[in-house]
């Protein structure tokens, strides 16, 4: 294996910039949220979360790709508050691109294995790391996220292209895609996890836990062709809802994506939620894209979605814990 | 079962494993290609058309050799046309016990003779027929082509019934099994080839070894003394059973003499003869007199070397032809994108043999059997099929398994390189181009970074543009294109670079034409390429996908 996880610099690397706000532009953030707030009219679905005071709507944790996974689901109550003893999870990573860490167009190894590890420590029955990839040839992203899932003495780690792997499903909240094959062990599954990495993407602008779930269905082609791309991804996280969004932004790939090569910069982030709108609208709002910084409001799916009471994009008004590893 | 028989399993197993083993990756300790090397007939008709000595002739010249010493031991024994002719004949001839040898006049025998010439007479002229005839060529399109797919697809359908299960019993590894099926053009032709050669061994055994095959042909006039020969001692009892027996039908009214051009040396006489009379063993030359058979009619088999120039002649003044030309191919097909690495048009059809070891290899299924579009000798000859799929930035495989050197074998460096076409837009069918929609699947996926996308007044979103300089012609753009029927970029082969010899970095880089593909693991950690360029300029203030 052309590049060991134990020895990637990424890993031992521990210095990242700090996300610098002044008072004024905090200030600016919030009045802009409560405007958008105020404007965005009801029917705003509040988070399940809230009731328990001490869990945030969003955790945010520094350090090494697996230490910081693991620091922030348990910022969130813990892997068991998403993962029952027997339950049957699906982990929903991108590894669909041809790539090492260092190329940020997947999400880190590490990130998958703790992921795993902790699924498997709350008592999941079965763990499946799943992807749809383009292209039917040995794909780094694959290899090393089987690699990294070798010690769990199963075969975790499968990209699945065949139609029979699928199953028809409708989608009841879909206002334009109502109908598309969904894995079947997505559709069979108690929980499911989302795990994208922190990316932009020519056409959405950001390919985050919303976008990421077109790894899960069989036909995206009809989502370009048939639909519009925004309002599509929107209908179909109305049926793939993930327990538990985490988004990998230890490195972000902040221009040319989805593929890249691009700007890569180290962010050492792990920003996990319940909500995936709320995840990747702090994603969005957190990450440099483009050498520029950017409102959740300006990726039109997140807009959709927080309109469409999917989850919430106005990260301002939400709870959000931070932890340094 | 017999030594014979044994060989001939072994032959086949290892045929079948090497023509399996043609895949990405290629791993493989013997070159798979190695039975097209063993055909005289591909040798000789290659080396004459292609007006080169091919490094891999020597093993056909071994062939020869040794057929010079032994007879047709290669017919009898390697050749797995032979075999599967063999087993078509067990499989289908009558109830009787073993297929009896039917006469038929003895003149027919020259057909073979008269193809060989037929074929060379066109090689003259630089024009290859080989495919028509060439044993090799027909079985490895019967297995790899026909037999590969089916059994694939049954494969397919079992793992499909046994899936439930193997789910339900956590074995993972059966339970996310997926076999892809490799679909091939022109199928029925050969399915049609085979069903007359098979059904012609129920009349006779053999029935295409003794009467059409012209690499046999070439052996048989290696044959004619050879030193291993069958002999027959004073107690035959001239029951005339191994002139029965014989599946060649070598053995005349005499049954001790025997037509060694026609012996392929299987033995099934020394084991049918009831007082062990027949043996094969070395003999000085002309020791012992061999059956005249038949003589071969000059006036006729210059006939058909005049034929074969005049099918040349015919080729070459037809539109489809292409002339000489330099670097760059002037082709006159849509169709006829060639595989990476295939050398000028002319020289690639003068050294394709059809064989389909290429279209079996190809991982994406990319590679079909053309029709006419590259004119009667290019029937069966590769051509890139992008809407079926993109050729694979990773693999360089078709030109590792060719066997003639049609496709040259490139290091994946100069593969790169290797530019087999270029795309262009079909800009009143892009989604984004002509319906303003978010695409742009294309620039996605192309591994070249051949595509920009860009905003131009009066469309909302960003639409694409092909950079003709670093558009390889993969056709993965093509593939991926969600636009129904034809794409909505598709790829020719304008501006494929074809080189007979030469260095294709050197040759591209001299036109101007920039290829790399981003390879895995590239560069130091962390990545970064700042574009000054790509920032601000082009996205008219804001970067693609993102709204105000």
């Amino acid at each position: 294996m052309r590049y060991s996880m134990k020895t990637h610099p990424l890993e031992e690397q521990n210095v990242w910039e700090k996300e610098v706000l002044d008072r004024r532009e905090f200030l600016k953030r919030q009045l802009c949220g409560a405007a958008f707030l105020a404007v965005a009219t009801t029917g705003i679905r509040l988070p399940d979360a809230l009731s328990a005071a001490d869990i945030p709507d969003l955790a945010v944790c520094k350090g090494l790709p697996g230490a910081a996974t693991r620091a922030a689901v348990d910022l969130l109550g813990g892997m068991q508050a998403f993962v029952k003893s027997g339950n049957k999870v699906v982990i929903k990573p991108n590894m669909s691109f041809d790539g090492g860490p260092e190329t940020a167009t997947n999400t880190h190894p590490a990130v998958i294995r703790e992921l795993v590890a902790m699924c498997r420590e709350a008592g999941a029955s079965r763990v499946r790391v799943l992807d749809h990839p383009f292209r039917q040839v040995k794909l780094a992203g694959i290899e090393l996220a089987q690699e990294a899932c070798k010690a769990f003495g199963e075969d975790i780690v499968h990209a699945l292209y065949d139609r029979d792997l699928y199953r028809s499903a409708a989608i009841p909240g879909g206002v334009s895609l109502r109908q598309t094959h969904v894995m079947v062990d997505v559709l069979d599954a108690d929980v499911l996890i989302a795990a994208p990495v922190a990316k932009t993407h020519n056409s959405t602008g950001v390919s985050l836990s919303m976008k990421g779930m077109m790894g899960l269905i069989h036909d995206r082609e009809v989502m370009h062709r048939d639909h519009e791309l925004d309002p599509a991804i929107v209908d179909l996280c109305t049926l793939l809802r993930p327990g538990l969004v985490v988004v990998d932004a230890t490195r972000v790939l902040s221009t040319g994506g989805p593929r890249g090569p691009g700007k890569v910069i180290q962010m050492d982030t792990i920003i996990a939620s319940r909500d995936t709108v709320a995840a990747d609208a702090k994603t969005v709002q957190m990450c440099e894209w483009y050498g520029r910084r950017f409102e959740p409001r300006q990726i039109r799916h997140i807009q959709l979605a927080h309109e469409r009471g999917l989850g919430r994009m106005d990260v301002e008004n939400l709870t959000a814990k931070a932890r340094e590893i | 079962m017999t030594f014979q028989r044994i060989l001939q399993s072994l032959s086949f197993f290892l045929f079948a494993l090497l023509l399996w083993q043609a895949a990405f990756p290629l791993v493989s300790i013997l070159p798979v290609e190695m039975f097209l090397w063993l055909d005289p007939l591909t040798f000789l008709g290659t080396s004459l058309s292609g007006r080169l000595f091919n490094a891999f002739s020597w093993v056909s010249l071994l062939v020869l050799a040794f057929t010079f010493l032994l007879g047709r031991f290669y017919c009898g024994t390697l050749c797995p046309m032979g075999i599967a002719v063999d087993l078509a004949g067990c499989l289908i001839s009558r109830k009787e016990k073993k297929p009896v040898a039917r006469e038929f006049p003895a003149h027919l025998r020259q057909v073979k003779y008269r193809i060989l010439l037929f074929i060379l007479g066109a090689a003259l002229l630089g024009v290859s027929l080989v495919y028509l005839a060439s044993p090799i060529s027909w079985i490895t399109r019967l297995c790899g082509l026909i037999l590969h797919p089916v059994l694939s697809f049954l494969g397919d359908l079992a793992i499909d019934a046994v899936r439930p299960l193997a789910a339900h019993w956590n074995m993972s590894s059966l339970a996310y099994a997926q076999l892809s099926t490799p679909r091939f053009d022109f199928q029925w032709i050969t399915v049609l080839f085979f069903a007359v050669v098979f059904a012609c061994a129920r009349y006779s055994p053999r029935f295409w070894c003794r009467y059409l095959c012209p690499s046999g042909a070439i052996l048989a006039l290696m044959a004619s003394k050879p030193l291993l020969k069958r002999q027959v001692s004073d107690e035959c009892i001239h029951c005339g059973l191994c002139a029965k027996r014989c599946p060649m039908g070598a053995i005349g009214d005499d049954p001790s003499l025997t037509d060694h051009r026609e012996c392929i040396v299987c033995e099934t006489c020394v084991r049918t003869c009831p007082s062990h009379a027949v043996s094969f063993g070395m003999t000085r030359l002309g020791s012992i007199k061999s059956s005249g058979g038949f003589s071969l009619d000059r006036r006729k088999l210059l006939l058909s070397s005049a034929s074969g120039v005049g099918a040349a002649l015919v080729t070459l003044t037809s539109l489809r032809h292409i002339g000489a030309e330099g670097g760059v191919a002037k082709v006159s097909h849509l169709e006829l994108i060639r595989p990476p690495g295939a050398v000028p048009e002319k020289d690639f059809l003068a050294l394709c043999v059809g064989c389909g070891e290429c279209m079996k290899a190809c991982p994406t299924n990319t590679l079909q059997p053309v029709g006419l579009a590259a004119g009667i000798s290019g029937f069966f000859s590769p051509v890139v099929t992008p809407h079926r799929g993109p050729c694979e930035p990773l693999c360089n495989v078709c030109g590792q398994v060719c066997p003639t050197g049609a496709i040259r074998p490139l290091p994946l460096e100069e593969k790169t390189w290797a530019k087999v076409g270029t795309a262009h837009l079909l800009r009143h069918k892009c989604l984004a181009w002509e319906y303003g929609k978010k695409c742009l699947i294309c620039a996605e996926f192309c591994a070249y970074e051949a595509l920009d996308f860009k905003m131009v007044s009066g469309i909302s979103v960003a639409v694409p543009f092909v950079n003709e300089k670093k558009c390889s012609g993969c056709g993965v753009c093509e593939h991926n294109c969600p636009v129904q029927a034809r794409s909505a970029i598709v790829v020719e082969p304008m501006g494929a670079l074809r080189l007979a010899a030469g260095a294709y970095r050197e040759n591209g880089r001299e036109m101007g034409l920039s290829l790399s593909v981003r390879q895995k693991g590239a560069g130091d950690l962390p990545f970064i390429r700042d574009d000054p360029e790509e920032e601000g300029s082009g996205y008219q203030g804001l970067p693609p996908g993102f709204t105000d």
